[in-house]
């Protein structure tokens, strides 16, 4: 019986002594699809959470990610540029000069490969390229890594966000990842002429922005999707403004840059690059994945009359025998008009993606 | 509780003894770390069935971007081959596959693949296209699952009303015999519009048992669709997006392809 007591107090201590795991529960972050959009598919591995979309975008804006503590993500995506860099070659640390133009960050989440010869499947692949890339961030994940850990903020959010007490390259990169997905465009007028054009029920406020769309503009998207004018619409389609494939649109005879052909190895690949979206294409200049094109006047000459065809030369380029479309004066000034609805001003003012104060 | 009371009694025990004695038992107990059992997925009915599609040119297995040669005597490399076929089920009307999507760049032969009592499907059928109502629907509304979804069907939809494409050969061509290559001649054909659905149909299927599953496998040859009841000259007929002017040459390529899917032994 006297040893009753010691065996409960025992357990009781036992009990007391367990290691309950200290979770912090996250909160589901709910992402604003548009009803014209398809769903987003989220990797199971990283769900979507408001504390890891808070620390993704501080991290995004973090110039500590760059060897000498200078260059952000950030620097060569500017959300004024909807997240793309008005300079034709971005620079790194030091001031080591790129070798293709950055591309647009819009609508991520609904990518299936990302750089311009489409050599990370996914996006927190992706991420992980640039911080230890010698013409970018120039600093090793490790060094990265010991960075952030040497801040206690940011050990605390990491915490918070994965419940994670160490912080890794794999973690910085989904972070990330989560607060690009958030980057969504869809609020252009040629959203509503892509809704009209698809008998999708419009909202008081887009039959507002209908009554606006101009005949120049609408004749422009006819032009855009007419197979003997414009005929853009092969590449360049559906609410997303691209189709996920690989094109040689006849920039070069001999390409300097072999672009997919360089990751797949396959001559059929030769230059090669990742279809772009045209969103916010206004803002996104220079054009091409070396930016050679300032103006999307030249990228319009270019498909109209600047096509350098080979064997190589994506075969929906249909007029690429003649140099291409051949369009006259009024169809290429429609043809811009069009292009410039396809700018999304929200966007690249919306607060959620600036950087945090 | 009536339990303790009869051992209490029984055994003349102390009742606060018993009771500490089952508390601290569950404390001790509880303390140990209940790791969840992982859920265990549903198991699925039936036999899974898997079917492929094999492109050949004649005798040969067709692989793109590698030569061969027309009756014409024109070298073409073929650099793109998909169909998109609904509506898969036996001649008894169940369905077993509503959609699928065939690419061949992007998944080699892999087309579709359902459960089934096996034995179910002695023959099939379909059609290569979609039915008039969802041909029109919104690409974004259908399922993530669904090759229907524009996430999955990427190029094969034209981005408005006119809908899905049904089926599409590219080719580069060489049409001069100078013994130099230049495959400058492209071929686009991409066929779609409700009036261009076709049906195409296998009265016997030579299914194959293999590691647990049932296996067809489909020969669609390229050779036969040039050949076919009205042949297709590559040199003057080379692109259709079956676009007004475009009818006949559209519903010639779709239909020849139908004629041109057949069972591999």
């Amino acid at each position: 019986m006297k040893y009753l007591g010691l065996f409960v107090l025992i357990s009781v201590l036992v009990w007391a002594c367990r290691k309950d795991k200290i979770q912090f529960e996250v909160t589901p972050y709910q992402l604003q699809i548009p009803g014209h959009f398809p769903a987003m598919q989220i990797p199971a591995d990283n769900p979507m959470t408001v504390e890891g979309v808070a620390l993704g975008r501080k991290l995004f804006y973090e110039t500590r990610l760059s060897l000498d503590n200078s260059i952000a993500c950030a620097s060569c995506h500017v959300q004024e540029n909807s997240f793309g860099d008005p300079r034709q070659y971005s620079e790194g640390v030091n001031g080591t000069l790129g070798t293709r133009n950055s591309i647009a960050l819009i609508n991520l989440g609904w990518q299936q490969s990302f750089f311009w010869d489409g050599r990370a499947k996914t996006l927190e692949e992706q991420i992980l390229e640039p911080v230890p890339n010698p013409l970018e961030m120039h600093q090793s994940w490790d060094k990265t890594v010991a960075k952030l850990s040497a801040d206690q903020n940011y050990r605390n959010e990491f915490f918070i966000a994965f419940n994670a007490s160490e912080i890794t390259k794999e973690l910085v990169s989904k972070a990330i990842a989560q607060f690009l997905r958030t980057l969504i465009s869809a609020n252009s007028k040629f959203d509503v002429m892509y809704k009209v054009a698809n008998s999708i029920p419009l909202s008081a406020a887009d039959q507002n922005i209908s009554a606006q769309i101009t005949p120049e503009e609408w004749y422009g998207f006819d032009l855009f999707k007419s197979l003997n004018d414009g005929d853009c619409f092969h590449c360049h389609n559906g609410a997303l403004m691209q189709v996920q494939k690989f094109s040689n649109n006849g920039l070069d005879f001999e390409p300097a840059d072999l672009g997919r052909e360089s990751i797949t190895g396959n001559s059929a690949d030769h230059g090669k690059f990742k279809v772009p979206t045209l969103r916010n294409i206004a803002l996104t200049a220079p054009y091409m994945h070396d930016g050679r094109f300032a103006t999307l006047d030249e990228v319009i000459e270019h498909y109209s009359s600047g096509i350098k065809k080979t064997e190589y030369t994506d075969p929906l380029i249909e007029f690429a025998h003649q140099g291409g479309v051949q369009l006259d004066a009024a169809q290429k000034s429609a043809l811009k008009a069009f292009l410039l609805t396809l700018t999304d001003e929200q966007f690249v003012k919306n607060k959620a993606f600036a950087k945090p104060e | 509780m009536a339990v303790l009371y009869v051992i209490c009694i029984m055994k003349r025990f102390n009742f606060y003894f018993i009771s500490c004695a089952l508390l601290s038992l569950v404390l001790v107990l509880g303390a140990c770390d209940k790791d969840d059992e992982p859920d265990t997925p549903p198991q699925t009915t039936g036999t899974v069935h898997e079917v492929s599609i094999y492109p050949f040119f004649g005798a040969d297995s067709l692989y793109l971007d590698s030569v061969y040669q027309t009756v014409e005597g024109y070298r073409v490399k073929f650099t793109e081959l998909k169909l998109f076929c609904s509506e898969i089920g036996n001649s008894g009307g169940t369905i077993a596959v509503d959609a699928a999507l065939f690419d061949y760049a992007y998944s080699q032969h892999r087309f579709c693949s359902f459960s089934a009592a096996t034995g179910l499907y002695p023959n099939l059928s379909g059609y290569i296209g979609i039915d008039s109502l969802r041909n029109h629907a919104d690409p974004s509304a259908f399922p993530t699952s669904s090759p229907l979804n524009i996430v999955n069907a990427n190029d094969m939809h034209w981005g408005w009303n006119p809908g899905y494409i049904f089926m599409k050969i590219e080719a580069r061509v060489d049409t001069i015999d100078d013994g130099s290559d230049l495959f400058d001649h492209n071929v686009v054909f991409h066929v779609g519009n409700d009036e261009n659905r076709v049906l195409f149909g296998f009265p016997s299927v030579n299914w194959k048992q293999e590691n647990g599953k049932e296996i067809a496998r489909i020969k669609w040859d390229l050779a036969a669709v040039l050949q076919g009841a009205s042949p297709i000259d590559f040199k003057t007929e080379f692109t259709s997006h079956s676009a007004p002017g475009q009818e006949a040459l559209s519903l010639k390529v779709i239909t020849q392809t139908a004629a041109a899917l057949s069972i591999l032994p």
